[in-house]
């Protein structure tokens, strides 16, 4: 017990889990038995999911949300490793770093230039979230791209690799599975922006827009509810990101136990 | 004393120097480390290359290697002393990195290939691991060797495609005696795998690089007629000792002889002096 409360200290996975088990607990204890006055109760949450599903589609919803997401997500990631790994050629180092600086910008008035260069609702929703996607993607990537040290390159030299082939093995595919874990981080930033996007394009529906109408209406549980189905499916997607990162790069989860 | 002879030279230095924004890090550099001969014998040599930390070994190391081109003067390699190109000569970094993300056999092919077709590379691959006793780790990756196992990993990948002359910086830094035994033996294994296997060991550990080498460089400070100290590290005529020609060489147990003690002492009383 001692252990939880002393720094640095690594629990065993018995006393980790029980420790988790307990607050996850206490949690729902208080939820339960100490409703505040503006907070909706554990039923009222549990009843609006369930009406949610069955009479308004949330299930659906999510699936236009989720689809949408990972379309931005896949366009996204392309477009940030390709501005990021140009960074090799001096060249394009201002353009990725103009990129990063994007992150600043606010979607507002974005919206409308590309509601004014593009044809369909789908389109426009879909380049706010590749914009907002890209530019903080390649923030983490070209960070990533940064730890390649010269003693990794000059590795790569002494073995006769030319700087090309270097960079392909010690930055390409050396730290790919560094990329997965930039991708999986900012996968998050997708979700807190497709309520906004989808409430200025309302015709493909989507989660975010749910939300917005639960939240315009008041439905306090139906908005709790929306928010517990999104935290849940971020959740799993932390986790589905893991285990691809397992999977397709095994040395990196040995590299981080070594180290 | 073991008879032997010198051919035609390996290593060559003319003339380098090196500077760091107007700061002359090394000066006029000329050294040779010539192919050794010993009838009937199949072995390769060791050159040992001490300087103090911070001196710029490591400079002289990545130029040597071909990895950064020097202010002044050459260097060449190879039996036609061509001018030195990265992967010319293998270079075994202190930390001894591999690829991370390649098992141990992939790392170690992806050496070979650039000398060998696929088949033949694979071939080499799998009598180096075994010659490196590292036959049973072929498919681990990097993070799960050993210390020791990592080193001769990183040795046995230099060696399958460096043109028979390999760099070790630092090599024994940091390393308890059992490891620097274990380092020891290594480095005697590779001038054993080819007669023209030539193993330069860059160490400001005195004691251990005189023992294992044939031929010594000590780097340090020079003196103009004044007594001034001249910039930048250099190697000068006197600092470069044949110590197969000195009789303190191919001993198998030399650091027990008190000749080598008191030639070591004295190269302590010339590096202090310095």
């Amino acid at each position: 017990m001692k252990e939880l409360f002393a720094p640095n200290a690594q629990p065993s996975r018995p006393v980790f889990a029980t420790m988790v088990g307990a607050q996850l607990l206490v949690l729902v204890l208080l939820w339960v038995f100490y409703p505040l006055q503006i907070f909706p109760s554990l039923g009222q949450v549990l009843r609006a999911l369930g009406d949610l599903i069955t009479t308004q589609g949330l299930l659906q919803e999510l699936w236009a949300s989720m689809t949408t997401a990972l379309q931005a997500l896949a366009i996204g990631t392309v477009l940030a490793l390709g501005i990021s790994y140009l960074t090799a050629l001096p060249f394009f180092r201002p353009i990725a770093y103009a990129a990063t600086k994007m992150r600043y910008l606010t979607l507002t008035g974005l919206t409308f230039f590309m509601a004014l260069m593009l044809s369909s609702g789908h389109e426009v929703k879909l380049s706010v979230l590749v914009f907002a996607t890209t530019v903080y993607l390649v923030t983490g990537m070209t960070s990533v791209i940064l730890t390649a040290t010269r003693e990794e390159m000059d590795h790569a030299r002494t073995l006769g690799l030319g700087e090309w082939r270097s960079f392909w093995e010690v930055v390409v595919l050396g730290k790919l599975d560094l990329m997965l874990e930039v991708v999986r981080q900012n996968f998050a930033i997708i979700w807190t922006m497709i309520t906004l996007v989808e409430t200025l394009y309302q015709s493909e529906g989507g989660i975010g827009l749910l939300l917005y109408k639960q939240n315009r209406y008041l439905h306090l549980d139906g908005v709790l509810a929306i928010q517990l189905v999104i935290l849940a499916t971020g959740a799993l997607q932390d986790y589905v990101f893991v285990l691809l990162r397992r999977v397709f790069f095994p040395h990196s989860v040995l590299t981080a136990a070594a180290s | 004393m073991t008879p032997y002879f010198h051919k035609e030279p390996v290593l060559t230095l003319e003339g380098v120097s090196m500077s760091y924004q107007g700061e002359v890090v090394l000066r006029d550099i000329s050294a040779q480390v010539l192919n050794v001969v010993r009838p009937g014998m199949t072995q390769g040599q060791v050159v040992g290359f001490y300087g103090r930390s911070g001196i710029g070994k490591s400079v002289l190391c990545r130029i040597i290697a071909g990895l950064t081109a020097p202010a002044t003067g050459t260097v060449r390699v190879g039996e036609e002393q061509h001018s030195v190109q990265a992967g010319d000569v293998g270079l075994v970094q202190q930390r001894y990195p591999l690829f991370n993300h390649r098992t141990l056999a992939d790392n170690l092919l992806l050496a070979a290939a650039r000398k060998h077709e696929p088949e033949a590379a694979k071939r080499e691959v799998a009598a180096y691991l075994e010659r490196f006793r590292l036959d049973q780790h072929g498919r681990k990756f990097p993070a799960q060797l050993s210390g020791g196992q990592r080193q001769r990993a990183a040795i046995a990948q230099q060696l399958l495609c460096s043109d028979h002359l390999i760099l070790l910086d630092e090599p024994f830094s940091g390393l308890d005696v059992a490891m620097i035994d274990e380092v020891k033996k290594i480095i005697l294994e590779v001038t054993t795998m080819d007669e023209l296997n030539t193993v330069v060991i860059v160490s400001h550990d005195i004691a251990t690089t005189t023992a294992l080498s044939d031929t010594l460089w000590l780097m340090g400070y020079e003196r103009d007629a004044a007594g001034q100290l001249l910039p930048g590290a250099t190697i000068s005529k006197n600092h470069q000792y044949d110590l197969a020609g000195m009789g303190l060489a191919w001993h198998p147990n030399v650091e027990a002889e008190p000749e080598f003690n008191r030639f070591v002492e004295e190269l302590k009383g010339e590096i202090r002096a310095a």
